[in-house]
Formats: C-alpha cells, structure tokens, sequence
C-alpha cells in the first residue's frame, strides 16, 4: 500500500510539472502581452518593462527560471501591480477565500447529507419531492442569479445583512448560501441516488432479514457504502470551494483569490496566471490524493496494490 | 487514474480559458486630464457628525506609484495622497499646489517655481527642491519603467538624452537652486507646459522610502510616504485603502475630513445596492442603465463631462476606406441621437469632431463655432447614400462586407450592434461584427489588422495638443493610419506656439483640415458618471477624472 501511495504520489508530481509546463505554452501562445494597454507606452518602455521583467529572453529559458524560482517558493513578481509579488496575492487571498470556502463546506455536508438520506427514505413522498426541487433548483439557478436574488431580498429589502464583505458573522451568511448551493444540490441528490442504489443490495436484504432496525441498517450498513461516490466528489468540491468563487467573490466584494484566476487572464499578468494556476492544480491534486487515501479507510473492497 | 488525470488537466484548462471571456479590461474607462468642472455647487455645508466616509471604487489600480503608473484608476489615490508644484481647483483651472508662485523667463524656456514654506513629507521630514529633481531623475531611468515617461522627455530639455543614458544629470533642465527654488528648463518655449505639469508624473516622491524599501514602497501604509493633503492608514489587499488626514500637509487646517474608506467592490450592481441601502457614501461607477432613474430620484448622481471623446476608427489605408467619400459615408448613416439616448443612455453630446469641448482660452471654447461636417444628430441618409454613390458604390452595391470590430464589454457590444444595423439600412451593405478580449483585440488594431474598429480617447492633460499627436504621420497613438503632411507640419508649429490665441487658431484649422477627411466615426463627447451622498459637499472631480477630497465635507 505504502509502494501504491508513493507511486501515486509520482504520479502527481508529473502531473503537476505538465500543467505548469501547458499552462505556460498555452498563456505564451495566446496573442496580447502584458503590456498593452490603452495607452500605448513608447518602444523604450516597452522594452524596459521586458528587460526588468526578462520576457525578452527566449521561451525556454524563461521557463526553466521560471520552474527554478518555484521551487524555491518564489512565484515571481506580478506583471500587472507595480511592487506586489504573486506569492502576496496567494498569502493574501487564499486565507479569506479557505475560510469563506471552508464554512460553505461545513454548510453543504451538515445540509447536503441529511437532505440525501432523508429524501432516500421517503423515497417518492413529499419530503422527497421536496427535497429533490429544491436539489434540482440549487442545481440548476447559476450562483450568480442565486445571489442577486438574495442579495435583493435580505440586504435591499429586509436590511437584514449586509451588501458586501466579510466584516461581521452576517457578512458570511448570503456567500456561503450562494457558493455552496450548487454542492449542496449535487450532493444532496449524490447521496440520495448513492443510498437507494446500496438499500437494494444483497448485503442490506440480508441485514434486514436479520431482524435489525431500518435505522440500524441505515447507519451500519447502508450509509457507509453509500458515502463513497460522495466521499470521491468531496475532494474536487473542497478545492473548488476553497480557492474561491470568481463570480461570488465579485458579487460580494470578497478580496478572495478567485478574482486573480479571472483577471490575471484577461491581462495577461503572466506570472499570476501561473502561480494561480499551479497553486490550484497542487490543491485539487492534493484532494484527490487524500480522498483516495480515504477510500481505502471506508470500503474494504478496495485493495491497493 | 489515467482518464482522471486528463479530466484533471482539462478542467484547469478550459477554467483558464473559460474564465478569459468575462473579465474586464480597462478601455472603457480610458485615462486621464488636467481640466474640470466642478460636482458640487452648494456653498459650503457645516461639519455635522464624525467626517469620515466610505467610498466605493469599481477597479483596483495597477499601482499607486505617481512616478510609474498611468492608470485611471490610481487617479483617486495619487490625486489625494500627492501634490505637484501645481494642482487643480474646483473651477477646472490649474492653480498652485506645492509651489507657492513661479516665473517664466522672457524666452519662454525656463521656469522658476519657488516652493512654500514649511513643506514637509507626511512622516515629517522637509520637502525639498531636491525631492522634485530626484522624482524626475527617477522617471528618467529606464529600470523605472515610468509609463508617462514621454510627458517629460518630450518637453524638458537634457531629458530625452538623461533617458538614453546619453546625458547627465548636469545636462538635464531640472535643478535644484537652493531648498525651496526649482528651475525647469524646456526644449522650446511650450503655452502649455503649466497643464502639462498638472499631470502627476511630476509629483514628487520620497527619495529615502525609495531606496529602502525599492517597489514595494507604495505597498504597506508606513512607507507610503506622500506628501498630499491625505495619507494611508491602512491597506487591505483587494479590499480597502484607508485615507486619513496628513497633518504634514501645509494646507491641512482647510481640511476637514477625517478619513476615507476606499473600498474595492468590482460588481457595479452590488456597489449602487450597497449605496442606495445606505451602507456607503459614494460610488465611482454608476451602471448606465440605472442613471435615468438614480437622476429621477435626486439619489446624488453627479455627471462631470470629460475631456475625452468616443469614436471609431476607421483604416485610412485599406481599400475602400481609404477614399474619403466612403468615411463621410459612414458618418453620415449614423443617428448619433439615438445611440446616446436609447443604447447607451447617457447625458452626453454627439460628436462631429475628434477634440471634446472644454479648452478655453480667455473666454473662447476651442469648439465655440466650430463646423459640424454636414453631419447632425441623427443619420441623414441621402446624403449618405449620395456620398458613398460618388464614391463608386451607388446603393451600397460593389461594396465588400465591412468588418466592424470591438472588445469584449457589454456597453461596446450594444453600441456596434445598433451600428451594424444603421449601417445596413442606410447605406445597404454588408456588415460582419466581430469582437475579442481588449489585449488580442487592441493588438490588432496596432497592427491594423482591421476596417473599422471601436476606439476612445481621453485626454492626458487638459490641452487638445493631447488629442492631436493621434493623427500625425506615424505617431504612435495613430491607429487610424491617417496620414496628411500639412496637418503634421500645423502640429509641429503648434507644440512651439508661446501665444496661447495663435495656438489656438492653429489648433482650430489643424483640426479642420484632418475632420473633413473622416478618419473616425465620432459618436459622443465623453462625461463621468459617479453618485455621492447629497449630505456630501465640497469634493470635485477634474475633467480627467481626478476625484478631489481635500475640501469635502459631510454635512446632516
């Protein structure tokens, strides 16, 4: 097992040198520079922002200084705001955005999974019925329309919370009902699909016919099981939570990460655009990698060789 | 673990593309002037309550840095924490700012500003002649990357040499004479160089902080070391900046704000609903559509025209765009009116000429009298259609489908649409829209790469010679290709001009000559739109832009 996570492990490393490797060409390859702007600079300036910024050297060379600086830690100086380095962007953003994110994942599994066993039991009932619109509206309403909407509602009209930012408790509850209603929704309706198909297996017939509770067989048998395709979407779902919400972000006025994944794209601030995307591709990759260690935890089926 | 790999990577793929589409490149909101009009005519309110306030700032600057950047959106920044030898008033003039008075020598090249006494920067220490001179040595090297660089190299003598390293700092016209005189010396005399000098390029800067602590100087409030009427207290990256009175500055007891909170929130509509529940005092973009209605309702909108103008350029060196008729053509077909009104519903006028309203010189709008171009507010189309038939396309027939380009912003995309249409009625040809993201897109129109292509201009400095270079031979800025000998050589007589009537003269048949060749589509002359509280008074924004808090004041 230990051999199987090590290779894995490998596996990983490779993978992420091919993002940053991609990532690279696909950005260098795209028309436009960093420098252009409305107004346009004189050829001397243009020439010395790439001196300072060496863009003027060729690509590859670029390339491997720029793999030697990040593993060193050092993601560079942004190409776009004079004096800030990507590396303050992350120290910055990340924090505000994990927490936000953080809380949202809290919400959607106290939420989601109740919600999925709940519509799983009374399957065909109201309280399914129930459940499965409110999964198939959460699913369906993109997080920008969820949030206008609440933002209207509840800061407009009500004057209940505020508009924007994270300043007090109140400043979280429209973010993280916005940014987690679509996990909340696919969960929801993961878990109640993942439990009625366990609930018809040979296994549960025979826990039943055992003469055990429902709720018994629910717990110690069925919900493990059940968990599993949820446990394998939790890892994607936590990364994309905590790395923030461009359009969440935007909408609250969150100084979060999200927003440089947008924008540095749009200005081709270079080195922002590869230091976000490498810092996203390890989280998601460490995710994953985790969540897989979680498997062998939960279903005994599961041998790693 | 293969397939999941390769998800992997295309998920961070197209969320990078993907993402590339929505997001907003400055254009729209092009830089900056030196002129204005005033906001806010009330006389002054009496203080009531804490004199703090929380302004909401729609984009997040490239830097703050006055030596470097040239971005609008540092203006609200640099314009309260800085001050030049002069600065703007209220009324729109250029009056003195950390020079007391100035004189100018007979032959109109040098000038001799004598600083106020006691000026001090915001950590206290003496602002001298010499921090000027250091300011502009360090625009001057290239490692400084200063983006206005041309603001100077093109005016002070010795600079242009300073700047390829072919000169010294002996032979750059700017010297310290004593602590409180500074002498500049320029090229050739220039009418203008007082607006010129209005730009914040020439602010000065602190050698000390500099040197200490290099880029990262206009990063953390305590080395932010200014020398304006506010300083920052607080940064809070991506959030907020907190400005608070610099009891440095020398003018400091006609301040009477205490603090103000600028805060980032990128989505207009979340600003105006933050501002209209009452949770800040101000917004510095209002969404268009909601402009009627806020104008209705006496919520504070205050609309400052600008020194700058929407138009579309058109390829003066492509075939057929190169015949003169076919741009009157164009022109023609176009209802001006409606666009303002119905497309991008604002207070604005429609433009027949390239250089906005607003220079003055002693009482006379270089605009004042100035030829409409046989054009008018709405689309004359039989004049259009007999220009574009004497041109060798009678009913629009031969003509080659025109490319009508534009960069992704929703406000453009209206506009180029209803466009498309006005052309296709009026003037029945074909006409095929096409759009990109503003880097691709502004690249292309460098290169030419285009027939007619969505365009603005707003003005450095509040001087039309700012508008003017946009059409001369092979300047850099000329992304119509136009190109007219005469014209350049009127410019060139322009630039050297020391009587600033006869300039103006010049200026006026400069602009005659290039207009009634069309080399663009003028749609409108531009105006700001921002909303403050109306228990806010005293602040002003300049033609360019610049907000100025220095005498706000919040009132009941």
């Amino acid at each position: 097992m230990v051999k199987y996570f090590a290779k894995r492990f490998a596996m990983m490393l490779i993978a992420l040198f091919m993002i940053v490797l991609i990532t690279f060409v696909i950005m260098h390859s795209i028309p436009g520079g960093p420098f252009t702007s409305d107004r346009k600079v004189s050829e001397d300036v243009e020439k010395a922002l790439n001196e300072k910024y060496n863009l003027d050297a060729p690509l590859y060379e670029q390339f491997f200084e720029y793999i030697g600086n990040l593993l060193k830690g050092d993601m560079g100086p942004s190409f776009k705001y004079t004096g800030k380095s990507v590396n303050d962007f992350i120290a910055n953003g990340f924090p505000v955005s994990a927490k936000l994110g953080g809380i949202t994942i809290i919400f959607v599994l106290i939420a989601a999974i109740p919600m999925g066993i709940l519509a799983a039991i009374k399957n065909g009932r109201w309280q399914d019925m129930t459940v499965m619109a409110v999964a198939t509206i959460g699913v369906t309403i993109p997080s920008f329309v969820i949030a206008s909407v609440l933002i209207y509602t509840f800061s407009f009209r009500l004057d209940w919370l505020p508009t924007y930012g994270l300043d007090t408790w109140k400043g979280y509850i429209l973010p993280v009902v916005a940014l987690g209603g679509y996990s909340l929704s696919y969960l929801a309706r993961l878990m109640r699909s993942s439990l009625l198909e366990v609930m018809g297996q040979d296994y549960i017939r025979t826990a039943r016919a055992k003469g055990l509770t429902e709720l018994k067989v629910i717990t110690k048998h069925a919900l493990r099981n059940a968990l599993i395709p949820v446990i394998t979407v939790l890892g994607p779902t936590v990364a994309g939570l905590m790395t923030g919400s461009f359009v969440i972000e935007k909408i609250f006025a969150i100084p979060g990460l999200g927003v440089h994944f947008v924008n540095s794209v749009s200005q081709r601030d270079y080195t922002t655009i590869m230091g976000v995307t490498v810092f996203y591709a390890t989280f998601l990759l460490a995710m994953v990698f985790i969540v897989d260690i979680f498997y062998c935890l939960i279903d005994p089926r599961i041998k790693f060789e | 673990m293969k397939r999941k790999l390769s998800i992997m990577l295309a998920m961070v793929m197209v969320g990078s593309t993907l993402l590339a589409g929505c997001g907003k490149s400055e254009p729209q909101t092009i830089p900056t002037t030196t002129e204005e009009t005033t906001a806010e005519e009330t006389a002054p309110a009496t203080a009531s309550g804490a004199q703090e306030l929380t302004f909401v700032l729609s984009n997040e600057p490239d830097g703050i840095d006055p030596s470097i950047t040239n971005n609008s959106f540092a203006a609200t920044f640099i314009s309260n924490c800085f001050e030049g030898l002069v600065t703007n008033d209220e009324s729109g003039s250029v009056v003195p700012g950390s020079a007391e008075t100035w004189d100018i020598s007979e032959d109109g090249t040098v000038y001799t500003f004598h600083l106020r006494a006691g000026l001090k920067w915001s950590d206290g220490t003496d602002l001298t002649a010499e921090d000027f001179v250091y300011a502009i040595q360090r625009v001057l090297t290239p490692e400084t990357t200063a983006q206005y660089v041309s603001m100077i190299t093109t005016y002070v003598a010795g600079a242009q040499e300073f700047y390829d390293g072919t000169g010294t700092a002996d032979s750059l016209g700017v010297k310290a004479v004593d602590a409180k005189t500074l002498e500049i010396t320029l090229i050739q005399p220039t009418s203008f160089f007082i607006d010129v000098l209005s730009m914040w390029v020439y602010d000065p800067v602190q050698k000390a902080t500099i040197e200490a602590n290099g880029d990262k100087w206009t990063t953390t409030p305590e080395t932010y070391v200014c020398n304006g009427p506010y300083k920052i207290t607080e940064m809070n990256m991506g959030e907020s900046v907190v400005l608070e009175r610099n009891e440095n500055y020398w003018d400091n007891a006609n301040t009477t704000m205490d603090k103000i909170t600028l805060r980032y929130i990128l989505d207009t509509s979340t600003a105006l609903t933050a501002y209209e529940s009452g949770e800040v005092d101000g917004i510095r973009n209002v969404p268009a559509s909601d402009v009627t209605r806020l104008k209705a309702e006496d919520a504070g909108v205050q609309t400052v025209p600008s020194f700058g103008t929407v138009y579309y350029l058109i390829n003066c060196e492509k075939e057929p765009y190169n015949n003169p008729l076919v741009r009157k053509a164009l022109n023609l077909a176009i209802d001006r009116q409606s666009i303002i009104d119905n497309v991008v519903q604002i207070d604005a006028q429609p433009a027949y000429n390239f250089i906005s309203p607003g220079y003055v010189v002693n009482g006379v709008d270089l605009t004042d009298g100035r030829s409409d171009r046989e054009l008018s507010a709405t689309a004359n189309v039989e004049a259009a259609q007999a220009a574009l038939a004497e041109a060798g396309y009678p009913n629009g027939e031969g003509f080659p489908t025109l490319q009508l380009s534009y960069y992704s912003d929703d406000t453009v995309k209206k506009v180029v649409e209803a466009l498309a249409e006005m052309l296709k009625t009026n003037l029945g040809i074909k006409v095929e829209i096409t759009s990109n993201d503003w880097a691709i897109y502004y690249e292309d129109v460098q290169k030419g790469n285009y027939e007619v292509a969505a365009m603005g201009w707003s003005a450095d400095y509040m001087h039309p010679m700012s508008f003017l270079p946009l059409l001369v031979t092979k300047d850099v800025s000329n992304n119509s290709f136009y190109s007219n000998s005469e014209y350049d050589a009127l410019v060139k007589q322009v630039m050297s001009e020391t009587d600033a009537t006869k300039a103006l003269d010049l200026m006026r048949q400069a602009e005659d000559l290039v207009m009634n060749d069309y080399p663009y589509i003028n749609l409108y002359y531009k105006a700001n739109n921002f909303l403050m509280k109306n228990n806010v008074t005293g602040f002003y924004m300049t033609a360019s832009g610049n907000l100025y808090f220095k005498h706000a004041v919040k009132g009941e």
